[in-house]
């Protein structure tokens, strides 16, 4: 700062700092605002909005695949979308938070916003996300009504899959591998014992235990992310 | 005392990189010194809250980091800076101290004066708007220790703080440290030694995961008189004196 001298009663210093802030202040983004009405945090906001599996390219690149989707539904009368969809937000949810994706992940660690309400936010977030485009694509590509939200509880099954292994293998890559290879072993299981692709995403009698596994491994995520109290 | 740790141990699989450390220090610039290897990261990642110790106690602030609603209070009044400082590499300077003052629970309205001064007192005023993947190493440094200050914190932890920084603003920022540990408790790990000698009150050195010296730089100064330990100036000695008894 330059060194100015001013009338005794007034620190030009401070005066200087409080108009270099109003000019250099950020205006959040719409996103931003938002999430930050929604989450009652600016920090837990801001912190929603730089996770990697928000940003523009990867929903870009979402939408391209569901998209893709849509094509190969409507060419083969298989429905692509539903079986897709679920593999697309695992490696989402994976991607959303942990120290291989995070360069500031050592410094996120000391402060007063949690890192497991980052956590929680991220994958809550990329989760809705996946399930709206999903549910969007689905209606888009025409299939039935069982198929279009039939893969939402098998979705969250696998997200919390790809959660718990990148949380507790301290890797995304893991995530995205368990989550994706989950799911191609349902769906081809499923296939050898119904005869049918889509039985994994329209037998209702699987809805409990895809239930009961997403609630296994979000309790794996809370205890691999709780923080050890240490010896007395 | 602003920071209390009891027989503080952390092992990493066999490895005890801190053994059993007592410590009590309170404001003022407490310097850590020691060769690479002796635990003074480790250390210095217990006390920003980063690391869970394996066994010991630690008070930081008055309070107990075990307990969540305590450790959210210290975390507020902490600031931090990593040996190896993450960064992204999209954000500008100010968005970048701006994100982590509103991690740590800055009240919004404050923000933006708090993250001015602390990019002010950096020296960054002109390249607040630059991308830090544009930026030269010191200059990065100068950005974690930026949003390390944008709290104006009560324990301000800097691992290895002055790697990068050239010449002038190595004294500029000996001079910071000074003035933060007035009213807060400062410590600095660090290899060099004559960053301990122009800015610290308090010097520990650690070896080995534990603490072989603790007291004044002038005490440490003192060890090396007449011993005839290598180093180029009289704290080097000190500190190469106390490092052989250690190792003797």
């Amino acid at each position: 700062m330059p060194e100015v001298n001013g009338p005794p009663d007034v620190d030009l210093s401070r005066v200087w700092t409080g108009v270099t802030a109003q000019v250099w202040a950020r205006t959040p983004g719409p996103a931003e605002r938002l999430a930050g009405r929604l989450l009652r945090s600016p920090g837990l906001a801001r912190a929603l909005v730089v996770t990697p599996s928000l940003l523009l390219g990867w929903v870009i690149s979402t939408c391209a695949v569901l998209a893709a989707g849509i094509l190969a539904t409507a060419g083969t009368g298989t429905p692509w979308v539903a079986l897709l969809e679920p593999a697309v937000a695992a490696a989402g949810i994976a991607y959303a938070y942990g120290p291989a994706i995070d360069p500031a992940w050592e410094l996120s660690q000391s402060m007063a916003v949690s890192d497991r309400m980052v956590l929680l936010a991220r994958a809550l977030a990329v989760f809705g996300l996946n399930a709206a485009l999903g549910l969007i694509a689905s209606a888009a590509s025409g299939a039935a009504v069982a198929v279009t939200f039939g893969w939402l509880v098998p979705m969250t099954a696998v997200c919390a899959l790809a959660l718990a292994a990148a949380t507790l293998a301290r890797s995304a890559n893991v995530g995205v591998a368990a989550g994706m290879a989950g799911w191609a072993i349902t769906v081809l299981a499923g296939r050898t014992l119904s005869g049918t692709v889509t039985a994994v995403v329209t037998t209702p009698a699987l809805v409990l235990p895809y239930l009961a596994f997403a609630v296994c491994c979000g309790a794996l995520v809370l205890y691999a992310t709780r923080t050890p109290r240490g010896a007395i | 005392m602003n920071v209390e740790l009891t027989g503080l141990v952390r092992r990493f699989g066999r490895t005890q990189a801190v053994a059993g450390v007592s410590l009590r220090v309170g404001p003022g610039v407490f310097g850590l010194l020691g060769p690479n290897g002796a635990g003074k990261t480790s250390l210095l990642r217990m006390m920003a809250t980063v690391l869970p110790p394996s066994s010991g106690r630690m008070e930081l602030l008055g309070r107990d980091p075990r307990e969540h609603p305590q450790r959210r209070e210290i975390r507020r009044r902490l600031g931090y800076l990593p040996q190896n400082l993450g960064y992204y590499p999209g954000f500008t300077v100010t968005e970048f101290v701006e994100y982590f003052a509103l991690l740590k629970d800055m009240p919004p309205g404050q923000v933006p004066r708090a993250v001015a001064a602390a990019v002010e007192r950096v020296g960054l005023a002109g390249k607040r708007k630059s991308r830090l993947k544009t930026l030269s190493g010191g200059m990065l440094r100068r950005v974690g220790i930026a949003q390390a200050i944008v709290n104006d914190p009560e324990l301000l932890l800097l691992d290895e703080p002055t790697a990068g920084l050239d010449p002038e603003q190595r004294v500029a920022f000996r001079t910071m440290l000074r003035d933060i540990g007035e009213r807060a408790t400062v410590v600095v790990s660090t290899h060099l030694v004559e960053d301990i000698g122009a800015a610290c009150t308090e010097v520990a050195l650690m070896n080995q995961g534990g603490i072989v010296f603790h007291g004044t730089p002038a005490q440490l100064t003192a060890r090396g008189e007449g011993s005839g330990a290598a180093g180029d100036a009289p704290l080097e000695r000190g500190y190469s004196a106390v490092l052989a008894e250690a190792r003797a």
